[in-house]
C-alpha cells in the first residue's frame, strides 16, 4: 500500500469500513431481513426499527454514504439500546426477551462488521438467530424460510472465501445444494434415529405476549371478537369417524363465577412454575373413537375435549369437571390424544353443598327483570321444564344472533333479554346461566370451541378461532349436568354448520380480517389451496415437528430388536461413522478412477512409474520416445520393449482411434509393460546374484 | 518432548512428501483440519444441539443435521478443491541475500475447479487463485533468503479454505531445484591501487614499483592472464606470478584484494563492486579461488558473476538432502569449503 499518495490514505481509512466485499456482505443482509420476518408478529416495534436502521447503517457505509460509528458513539448507540430493551422487558426473563436480547445483539454487530472475522461472527450468531426462529414457528413455511436464509448464510460464506471468483453465486448455490442433496441421506437417518432426550434442565418459553384465543375470563362481546380471528385452534384427526357437525363441542373450561358482567373461574388455576409442556401426545393407530388434537400454542395449560372424554397420552390430566389440563402451559404445539366413552357410564354423584352454593352465586344487585322473570318461570316449572321453556323462548321470540350486538350498557342482561334481543354466543349463554341461577337452578358458562371445518381429504377438523363458543351445563337432579345451548335456540345454523352460514346475511363474518384465506372459503380455488396448505402443515407438524421421544420410541419398538435410547445412540453413532466411512470410500475411489479414467493413462502412468523405480522419473513435457530413448540408456534390457512401447503410444495417439484397434493396441501395451517389468525384474535379480 | 513430537512429525510429513520439483496433491499428502473458525462452527453445532434438545425442537434437530452435513460436505469439498492439483516449480528465483527471491510456480488444476488456493512460504503468502479445471496458472512467490547461496525452501505450503472457510486442506511442495542468492553488496573499502591509470595491458606484468612477486606453479582456475607466459615459452612451466599490485587493479575485482576480511566480508565487497562496475558500465573481471571470470561487461556477465559469488564455496543441494530450509549443514561437511561466519 502506498503511504505516500494522499489518495489511498483516505482509502485505506476508509476501507477499514468496508473490508469486506459487498457481494459477500448482501447474503448476510438479505438472511438477516428473512430471519426477522418469522418474528415480526413478536418483536417491539422499537426493535425492528433498530435492526433496520443498524443494518442499513452498515449497507449504507459499504457504499460509502456514511462512515461506521466510531468505539464511543457504537457503546453510546449499544448502551441505548439496551437501557431501552431492559426498559421494555421490565425484568422478566424469558424466553421471548432473551431472544429479543438475541435480536438486539444481532443487529448491533452490523456496526462492527469490518474484518473477516467479524463476518463470521455474524454468520455464527445469524444461524443461530435461525435455530432461534423455530421456538416460535414451526410450521413448514416458517420452517423453509429460515432453512432458506441459513442457506444464504452458506452461499455468503463461499462467496467471501473467493470474492473474485466469477459465476460464484450460481456455482455456490449449485455447490450448496448437491452438498446437501448427497448427505441428505445421513441426515434424514439422524433425525429418524437421533435418541430424543429428556430436556437437560427445564428452559420455560412461555413468552407473556397476548396471543389469539379463549381466556379465562368471558365478558359479553369477548368471543364476538374472537370470531373476527381465523386462526388456527387445533386439529384433530379421528379415528373412525368424525363426529356430526352439532356434537363438536369442545369444551374447554368452565366459568362459574359471575363478577359483575365478566365471568370468572371460582377457581383460579395454581400458579404454575415455568417449564416445559410434555410434548407426547401418544402413539400409534387411533383406535376408533380415540382423537388427537394438534394444539397450536396458547400458553395456556387447558386442553379442548369433547364431551365425554377420558385422556389417553400421558401429557393431558383429567382434572374435575370432565376437564383436561396440561401440566404446564403449552407454550408451543402441543399433541394430545383422548377418547370418547359412551355416554352413560359418568359418574353421577350429587352436588355437595359447597357446589351447589358455587353454581348458584350471583352478584347481590343488578338485572331486576331478569331475577323476576326467573322467579316468574320458578312458580311455574319444575327444573326441566324451566330449561324447555327458556330454549323455546329463544327459539320462538325474536332474538337475534349477530356479530354486531348493541352496547348492552348497565343490567346489560335484562337489556338483552327484553330490549335489543340481539347477541352473540357469550351474551345469550351468560344471560342464561344468569337466568337459570335466578331461578334455583346450578348452572354454569362453559366455554370452548363449537363446530370444525374438515381440512383436505376429509379426514381431520380446523378448529379455527371463529370457531370459540360459549354455552351453558346445567345441573338436572338425575341426569347431572346438562348441556344446553341457547345459540342453537337462536341460530341453528351456527350449530349444524358454523358461524359463516349463521351470519350470512349478516354477511358479518370475518369483515374486519380482509386478509384470511376463509374469508373467501366461496372462492373454490381459494378454499382449496388453503385447506391443502394446511393438510401439508398438519402432517409436517403431526410427524416432524412432533418427532419427539415417545414417538420415536413407539417407531423403534416396531423394529425388530427392541431399541432404547441406549441402542438409538450407538446406532446414531454408528450411522455418523458409516456415513463418514462410506464418503471417504467413494471419494477415494473417484480419486483412483480420476487417476485412470482413461486406461492408455493407467498403463502409461505404470510405464511412468516403472522408469522412476529403474532411476529415469519422466520429465515435465517429455515425449515417450525420448523416455524410452532415457530409459534405455539407463537400463538397455528393456531397451527394445521400452521403445517398442513408445511406438505404440504414438501410433495410438496419432490414429483415428477406433474401437477395433484400441483394444488390440491395450492388450499390445499392457503386454510388452509386463515384457519390461519382467526383464528389470530379472536385470536387477543377477545384478543381485554379482554382487 | 515438543521438539522431538514436532521432529518426527516433520519426519513423517517429508516422507510423504518427497523432494520434487513438481508435486501432485492427492489424499496420500493432503492434510485437513477445522480453522478456527470451524471449531467455533462445532461449537455452535453443539450450542443449537441442546438447544433442540431442551425446547423438544424436532426442527432444530433438523437444522442442526443439515449443518452438521454441510461441515462433513465442506470437508469434502475442501479436500476435492485441492486434490489433483499439480504444483510444478517453473523458475527457482534469483536475488539477494536477505531480500526475497521470486520463486515461480505453475498451477495446473486436475479435475475440479481450484478455488481460492493460497500459497506460502513462511511468512508470505499469495493472495487466493482460482484455476479452473484442466487449466493452469503461474504464480509467483517471494522466498525469504537469509544467506548467500542457493535457497532451497524447505518447504512451500498450499493452502484452501473454500468453500466455507471452516475447514483448511493443505499440502506442501518441496522443490529440489534451488534459486540463487548472490551476496549482500556491501560498500567496498578503498582497494589499494597500485596499477596506475592508463596502464591497459592484457597480458599480467609486474607493475613499476612492484617490489615483490610470488611465482607458484599453475593451479587450475588460475586466470591465464597469470600465467608467465615467457616462462612458459622458455621452458614449458606453467608458472603464475602473484602480483601484489595487481590486486588493485580496476579490471579485476579479486577475492584477496580484502586480506584480513571475512570471507562472507569478501564476497559482499565483491558484489557492491560489481554492482558499481554495472552501474558505470566499466569491463571488469572477477576472480575467485578456485574460479575466474574473464573480463567482461554486460547484464549477461554481471550475472553470470553474481551467480558465481552467490555460490562461492557452496555445494549444489542434492535430491537426497533434506535440510532444513536455511540450515548450512552441508557447509561444514564440505571440507574444501572455507569456514564462515554468518553474513
Amino acid at each position: 500500500m502506498s503511504v505516500s499518495d494522499g489518495s489511498s490514505v483516505l482509502v485505506a481509512a476508509d476501507g477499514a469500513a468496508t473490508g469486506l466485499p459487498s457481494r459477500a456482505l448482501l447474503w448476510l443482509f438479505g438472511s438477516f431481513a428473512i430471519l426477522l420476518t418469522p418474528q415480526l408478529d413478536r418483536l417491539p416495534i422499537w426493535l425492528i426499527a433498530a435492526c433496520l436502521v443498524l443494518a442499513g447503517w452498515r449497507g449504507a457505509a459499504q457504499f460509502g454514504h456514511v462512515r461506521l460509528p466510531g468505539r464511543w458513539l457504537r457503546t453510546g448507540i449499544m448502551l441505548v439500546l439496551v437501557a431501552v430493551y431492559i426498559a421494555t422487558v421490565q425484568g422478566r426473563f424469558t424466553v421471548d426477551t432473551a431472544a429479543s436480547f438475541f435480536v438486539l445483539a444481532v443487529g448491533l454487530k452490523w456496526l462492527e462488521t469490518r474484518t473477516v472475522r467479524d463476518f463470521y461472527v455474524l454468520f455464527f450468531i445469524l444461524a443461530y438467530l435461525g435455530t432461534v426462529n423455530f421456538l416460535f414457528h414451526q410450521e413448514i413455511h416458517w420452517s423453509l424460510v429460515n432453512i432458506l436464509a441459513v442457506a444464504l448464510l452458506l452461499v455468503g460464506l463461499q462467496i467471501i472465501n473467493a470474492p473474485d471468483l466469477p459465476g460464484s453465486v450460481k456455482a455456490g448455490w449449485k455447490r450448496l445444494g448437491l452438498m446437501l442433496l448427497k448427505t441428505l441421506p445421513i441426515v434424514v437417518l439422524l433425525f429418524v434415529f437421533f435418541p430424543r432426550m429428556e430436556p437437560l434442565w427445564s428452559v420455560p418459553l412461555v413468552s407473556g405476549q397476548a396471543r389469539t384465543g379463549i381466556s379465562d375470563t368471558m365478558r359479553p362481546g369477548d368471543i364476538s371478537n374472537l370470531a373476527q380471528s381465523s386462526e388456527r385452534a387445533f386439529r384433530a384427526t379421528f379415528g373412525g369417524q368424525l363426529p356430526a357437525y352439532r356434537d363438536r363441542y369442545w369444551r374447554g373450561l368452565i366459568l362459574d363465577y359471575l363478577d359483575g358482567e365478566t365471568w370468572r373461574q371460582s377457581e383460579r388455576d395454581p400458579l404454575q412454575r415455568p417449564g416445559r409442556v410434555a410434548l407426547d401426545g401418544g402413539v400409534g393407530e387411533l383406535e376408533t373413537g380415540e382423537y388427537d388434537v394438534l394444539l397450536e400454542p396458547t400458553d395456556q395449560r387447558w386442553a379442548f375435549a369433547l364431551e365425554g372424554s377420558r385422556a389417553v397420552s400421558s401429557n393431558v390430566i383429567e382434572e374435575s369437571n370432565d376437564l383436561f389440563r396440561f401440566r404446564r402451559p403449552a407454550d408451543t404445539s402441543v399433541r394430545y390424544r383422548l377418547a370418547r366413552e359412551d355416554a352413560g357410564n359418568q359418574a353421577r354423584e350429587s352436588l355437595t353443598y359447597e357446589q351447589r352454593r358455587r353454581y348458584l352465586q350471583l352478584p347481590a344487585t343488578g338485572n331486576p327483570r331478569a331475577r323476576q322473570f326467573a322467579r316468574d318461570l320458578r312458580t311455574q316449572y319444575g327444573d326441566v321444564e324451566l330449561v324447555r321453556a327458556l330454549l323455546t323462548r329463544f327459539r320462538e321470540e325474536p332474538y337475534f344472533y349477530t356479530l354486531r350486538p348493541p352496547t348492552m350498557g348497565e343490567n346489560g342482561i335484562d337489556n338483552l333479554l327484553f330490549d335489543s334481543q340481539r347477541g352473540f354466543c357469550a351474551h345469550y349463554a351468560g344471560a342464561t346461566t344468569f337466568l337459570l341461577r335466578s331461578a334455583g337452578i346450578p348452572a354454569r358458562v362453559v366455554v370452548g370451541y363449537q363446530g370444525g371445518a374438515p381440512g383436505a381429504g376429509g379426514d381431520y377438523l380446523i378448529v379455527r378461532q371463529y370457531d370459540a363458543h360459549a354455552w351453558v351445563e346445567v345441573w338436572i337432579g338425575d341426569r347431572g349436568w346438562v348441556r344446553i345451548d341457547p345459540t342453537a335456540a337462536i341460530a341453528p345454523s351456527r350449530i349444524e354448520s358454523g358461524l359463516r352460514d349463521a351470519v350470512a346475511d349478516e354477511g358479518s363474518f370475518l369483515e374486519n380480517n380482509w386478509a384470511s384465506p376463509q374469508r373467501y372459503a366461496d372462492i373454490a380455488v381459494i378454499q382449496w389451496a388453503s385447506l391443502q396448505l394446511d393438510r401439508i402443515n398438519y402432517q409436517w407438524q403431526r410427524w416432524i415437528v412432533g418427532y419427539q421421544g415417545q414417538t420415536q420410541m413407539n417407531l423403534m419398538s416396531r423394529l425388530p430388536g427392541g431399541f432404547g435410547m441406549r441402542e438409538l445412540g450407538y446406532l446414531t453413532a454408528g450411522i455418523v461413522g458409516a456415513g463418514l466411512l462410506i464418503a471417504g470410500l467413494i471419494s477415494a475411489w473417484q480419486m483412483r478412477r480420476g487417476g485412470s479414467r482413461d486406461a492408455f493413462l493407467r498403463i502409461i502412468g505404470g510405464w511412468h512409474h516403472l522408469s522412476a523405480r529403474a532411476g529415469v522419473p519422466v520429465r515435465v513435457g517429455e515425449t515417450p520416445s525420448t523416455l524410452a530413448a532415457r530409459l534405455a540408456r539407463a537400463e538397455p534390457a528393456v531397451a527394445e520393449s521400452a521403445r517398442l512401447f513408445a511406438h505404440s503410444i504414438n501410433s495410438h495417439y496419432y490414429s483415428d482411434g477406433s474401437s477395433a484397434g484400441r483394444d488390440r493396441e491395450l492388450k499390445r501395451l499392457r503386454r510388452l509393460l509386463q515384457t519390461m517389468k519382467k526383464q528389470l525384474r530379472r536385470r536387477h535379480s543377477t545384478t543381485g546374484k554379482r554382487s | 518432548m515438543k521438539n522431538q513430537v514436532s521432529k518426527r512429525w516433520q519426519r513423517w510429513v517429508n516422507r510423504r512428501l518427497p523432494r520434487s520439483d513438481v508435486q501432485t496433491f492427492s489424499q496420500k499428502n493432503i492434510f485437513i483440519l477445522p480453522t478456527g473458525a470451524g471449531v467455533v462452527f462445532g461449537i455452535l453445532l453443539l450450542i443449537m444441539l441442546i438447544t433442540g434438545i431442551n425446547y423438544q425442537n424436532s426442527l432444530i434437530y433438523l437444522v442442526t443435521f443439515l449443518l452438521g452435513a454441510v461441515f462433513v460436505g465442506a470437508m469434502h469439498q475442501t479436500h476435492r478443491n485441492l486434490s489433483g492439483l499439480q504444483l510444478a516449480l517453473v523458475q527457482p528465483g534469483e536475488g539477494v541475500a536477505g531480500d526475497e527471491v521470486p520463486f515461480r510456480f505453475r498451477a495446473t488444476a486436475g479435475r475440479d475447479d481450484a478455488v481460492a488456493i493460497l500459497l506460502s512460504c513462511e511468512e508470505f503468502s499469495l493472495g487466493a487463485t482460482h484455476i479452473r479445471a484442466g487449466q493452469s496458472k503461474d504464480m509467483t512467490l517471494p522466498v525469504p533468503s537469509a544467506y548467500r547461496g542457493y535457497l532451497r525452501p524447505e518447504r512451500i505450503r498450499v493452502e484452501t479454505r473454500f468453500p466455507f472457510g471452516l475447514l483448511k486442506a493443505w499440502s506442501w511442495i518441496r522443490p529440489v531445484s534451488p534459486g540463487i542468492v548472490s551476496p549482500r553488496p556491501l560498500a567496498a573499502p578503498e582497494v589499494t591501487s597500485t596499477v596506475e591509470a592508463g596502464e591497459e595491458t592484457e597480458q599480467a606484468s609486474p607493475a613499476t614499483g612492484n617490489d615483490h612477486a610470488d611465482l607458484r606453479p599453475w593451479r587450475e582456475g588460475d586466470p591465464s592472464q597469470r600465467v608467465m607466459w615467457k616462462r612458459f615459452a622458455r621452458n614449458g612451466q606453467m608458472v603464475v606470478a602473484d602480483w601484489e599490485g595487481e590486486r588493485g587493479s580496476p579490471h579485476w575485482l579479486d577475492f584477496n584484494a580484502f586480506p584480513g576480511a571475512d570471507y562472507e566480508l569478501r564476497l559482499s565487497y565483491l558484489a557492491w563492486l560489481v554492482n558499481e562496475r554495472e552501474r558505470t558500465g566499466a569491463r571488469f573481471g572477477l576472480s575467485l579461488p578456485g574460479q575466474v571470470i574473464e573480463p567482461d561487461s554486460g547484464s549477461t556477465h554481471v550475472n553470470r558473476c553474481l551467480r558465481a559469488l552467490a555460490v562461492w564455496g557452496e555445494e549444489r543441494p542434492r535430491d537426497a538432502v533434506t535440510e532444513r530450509h536455511g540450515s548450512r549443514r552441508q557447509k561444514s561437511d564440505n571440507a574444501a569449503g572455507p569456514s564462515r561466519r554468518r553474513a
